[in-house]
Parts: C-alpha cells; structure tokens; sequence
C-alpha cells in the first residue's frame, strides 16, 4: 500500500523551503466546486455520491504532469490510514469519519489534493513551503481550468461558485498560511496581530483548524469572506498583511537574542533535552517543545538540524503516523511511549552523521 | 496598519475619542487606513463582521434577532421542487440541498450573504465556458452600435464589414 512510507517521509510543502519559512511553514489554497446537475451532498443519496465521484474521478484521470493524482476510496481505508491523510492535511476531519461513497487524490509531493464528496463535491487544495500564497493560486487557478474543461460546476451570474454552504459561495476559495510565532506568544504581544488580522476580516486559528487555544505557537490566518471580492483581492489581503507580521515575530526573536540571550538558549536546549531524552511524552509536550527548538534552529542556537528536521517531528509524532510505525492501534499511553522512543531515534540518527 | 505600535491617535470622524480601531481597506489595489474610535467605528457598521466570524451558520441564525422581514410573514413555507427543503431546514442545518436552493430562496438569501461577506454580487472567475459567452455577448453588443452608426452616417461599406463580423461572432 502507497501508505506505507508515509511514517518516514513527509509532503513537500513541509520541506522548510520557501521564503520566510522560518515564520511561515505554509500557503495553501482550497477550492470549494460542485456539479451543476446533482444534488449538493447533504441531499444525496449512495447511489448519486458513487455517480458524482465516478464523474470526479474521470476528470481528473485527464490531469498530467505534476497535475497527475493517485485516487482512494476513504471507505477502503482502515482508522489508522484515515488518520494518517488527516494528520497529513490531505483531508478533513469530517471526511475521515463521515459515511457514504468518497474520496480523495493527490499527487507524490502531496501538494496537490482533491476532495471528492466532503462538504461540496470537489474540494481542490494546493499547498506550498512558506509564504507562497500567489503562486499557489496560480498552480490551483491552472487546475481549476483543467477540471473545468471536463465538468460543468454550479455557477450563477450573481452569486458565482454555488456551494453547500452559503460561507464559501462565489470564489468558494479559502486561502489560508500556517505561522510559527513563538517570539509573539512568549512575550504576549499575540494579541496584537489577532486584532489586526481580524480587523481586516481574516480569521485566526490554532494549528489544526476549529479550536482557539494553538498549541506550540502555531497559527493559521485566512480569509472569511468568499462573496464580493476577486480571487486576486482575498489573495492580496492576506498578502499585504503578512510581511508585517513576519517582521514583528523578527524585530521579536532579535530582541529576545540580544537582551534575554542565555535565558532563550536555556529554553531552547531543555526543551531538546526533553525531546532527546524522554522516554514518555504527550503530544501537547511534544508541540511546546518542538516549538522551541524551531525557534532555536531559525536563530541559529541550534546547530545540527534543520527547518525541515523539525517539520518532519511535528508529522512524525501525530496519533495516526505513531500508529501506522508500529503497525497496531495504540491508546494514548502506549503512544506517548512509542513517541518518546521515535523522537529520541530521530534525534540520534541526526548526532550519528 | 502597524502591528505593535502603540501611539494614541484621534479618531478620523469625531476627532475627539481616541482611535482604537484600525481599518486597512484594500480596493482598486490601493491600501486606504482608516482609525476610528469604537463607538464611530460600531456606528459605521464595522464591528459587524468581527462579530460574525467563527460562527457556524446555524450559530449565526440564532444570533439573529431581526430576521428577514419576508421570512416571518411567510408562515408557508416555500420549499424547493428539486431537492425539497425549505428555508427553516436551511436555517436549521446551515447547508443547502442543491444549486437551485439559490434562485428559491434569493431573497432571503441576499440579507443573509451581505451579514456574512458583506457582499451580494461575485466579483471573482468564472467558468470559461462563461466567460467566453458573456465576452462573445458583449463584442456582439458592441459592434451591432458600431453598425448602427455606421448605418447612420451612411457608411455602407464599413457597415457590411461589421455585419459580417456580426455574423462570424454569432455562428462561431
């Protein structure tokens, strides 16, 4: 199963590279789409879901290139696998455990998805390494017009993509970036860039979508409204706020380096102290102290990794990539153990070259 | 704006209260700042849609105290012939059953979209096949007043030449 080396590689949009990666781990861009003849989902039945993902699904055969998607049927996909695609930010937490006739398909590098039967009957995401939301959309808005060639979506004159939710109609885009600002958060001026961004109607979230509490300093900023701009304007609001934020974490980190320096430098090497010798760590520990040590690695207090290593720890040590390494279901006991013990691997293996 | 500055500044309609609410307006692509105060900036509608954000729509409905005028008077309830809910099953779930839901229940639709987005009209990309159309539609409009005028100024030969265009547009 292609499935398998998913617990030692992560997707390219985790690589580290990018601009402003040290502050911005990612761009993406989803596209909610649905057909003009079928029932939208929440009315469908089996027997239209299985028609509409037949139809979907030969669409996208006619993509190539680095367009060129390999299929699932979630329904074929055991607990641990549908975790692992979730943890993996290929599909929703709905569309793992929802019922009925669905799919997904991506590419090798993993930035590119699609969502067939989630909310709306496609929902297309591109993801990149750091702060690239522009090109984003270009690779998504290219994808988009191929798909378009092969199926007819729901559009109306006034109200433009028609979706099963009134929130994402017109552009049905959600373009959103994933920030580490651990500086801000440690020296509580977060709230600070909650208000700018929210006064600008963008709406702030912790790391795995619903929820307000972020652990390990990880945020994501996107755009709420979808009617009454272009695509080119969401993309630009997001665009134009972001280098102010990057520089304010900056302008931070900088002067915690000069005036705290030995304080920072202890955090950062007890939290890799934990992470290199514990042998039982919860996932909310693991977070808090990963956090730390990108910090470190983006400051240049740790040496011997690399963006991309911590990256790698943050996918490796979720439930489903755990779980999928030892090849059985394991309660969150076993896990923190079998987390403590893969980190301190990873670690090691790091020291040894 | 400037994240992390600090400086009071005076609001920009009362000129009085300090300004604690800052507004980046981005239109046209050119950035506009706007400061207020928060009793002129909730005046002028602003606070609205900080309000609404993460709010499930069935949330959001709740919320509302003043709902659409048309929705209260129709106690019938008009349901769609496609895929059969009616406005109460929309405002319950927050989702609609099929694209026509948007055409049955526009008018209670558009007060509920310019709460959420601020907006009733699209204004991004459409579908090509669209667009090509529309675009077909208004080269066709144009040049039918371009022959008009020709037509008018009694230039015959030029007005044969834009019917043929007419024509070409038209059949391709």
């Amino acid at each position: 199963m292609q499935l398998d080396d998913f617990s030692t590689r992560a997707g390219e949009w985790l690589s580290g590279e990018g601009p402003h990666s040290d502050v911005v781990i990612s761009s993406r861009i989803r596209l909610a789409r649905n057909l003009a003849d079928h029932l939208f989902l929440s009315r469908a039945d089996d027997r239209q879901k299985r028609l509409v993902a037949d139809e979907v699904s030969e669409a996208l055969d006619s993509l190539d290139g680095s367009m060129k998607l390999k299929r699932m049927d979630i329904e074929d996909l055991d607990s641990i696998d549908r975790l692992l695609l979730l943890e993996r930010h290929l599909i929703s937490r709905e569309h793992a455990f929802a019922k009925g006739a669905r799919a997904v398909a991506f590419d090798a590098g993993e930035t590119t998805s699609v969502m067939i039967n989630e909310e709306d009957h496609l929902r297309q995401q591109v993801m990149r390494s750091g702060f690239q939301l522009e090109e984003a959309w270009r690779a998504m808005d290219e994808m988009d017009r191929r798909l378009e060639e092969e199926l007819d979506f729901a559009f109306d004159d006034q109200y433009g993509y028609l979706t099963a939710c009134p929130t994402n109609v017109g552009t049905g885009l959600r373009a959103s970036v994933m920030l580490h600002l651990p500086a801000l958060v440690m020296t509580r001026q977060i709230e600070k860039v909650f208000q700018a961004v929210t006064k600008i109607n963008l709406a702030v979230r912790g790391l795995f979508g619903e929820g307000t509490q972020a652990l390990g300093d990880f945020y994501q900023i996107s755009n709420q409204r979808t009617l009454g701009l272009s695509e080119e304007e969401v993309i630009g609001n997001i665009s134009s706020i972001l280098p102010q934020i990057i520089s304010f974490e900056h302008k931070i980190r900088k002067e915690l380096l000069s005036s705290k320096r030995e304080v920072l430098e202890d955090k950062v090497w007890r939290a890799y102290g934990a992470l290199a010798n514990a042998r039982v760590i919860s996932s909310k520990e693991t977070m808090e102290t990963l956090s730390l040590v990108r910090l470190g690695v983006t400051t240049d207090l740790v040496g011997h990794l690399e963006i991309h290593h911590v990256n790698e720890l943050f996918l490796f040590t979720q439930p489903g990539h755990l779980q999928k390494v030892e090849g059985q279901e394991l309660d969150s006991k076993e896990r923190d153990i079998v987390r403590a013990t893969q980190v301190r691997e990873y670690l090691d293996d790091l020291q040894a070259t | 704006m400037e994240i992390g500055e600090g400086a009071a500044m005076k609001c920009e309609i009362c000129r009085e209260s300090v300004a604690t609410v800052h507004l980046t307006e981005i239109s046209n692509n050119m950035k506009k700042e706007v400061h207020l105060c928060e009793s002129c900036a909730q005046e002028k509608g602003v606070a609205i849609h900080s309000q609404v954000k993460n709010l499930s729509l069935p949330e959001f409905f709740g919320q509302l105290t003043d709902a659409p005028p048309s929705t209260e008077k129709q106690k019938k309830a008009q349901s769609c012939a496609v895929c059969g809910i009616d406005y109460q099953e929309f405002r319950a779930t927050g989702k609609f059953g099929c694209a026509s839901d948007y055409q049955i229940f526009r008018k209670e639709l558009d007060y509920l979209l310019d709460k959420v987005h601020g907006a009733v009209q699209h204004r991004g990309k459409m579908p090509m096949r669209l667009g090509l159309e529309m675009s077909k539609r208004r080269q066709v409009d144009d040049l039918k007043k371009e022959l008009r005028s020709a037509v008018e100024s009694e230039e015959y030969e030029q007005a044969a030449n834009i019917r043929d265009r007419i024509h070409m547009l038209e059949r391709g």
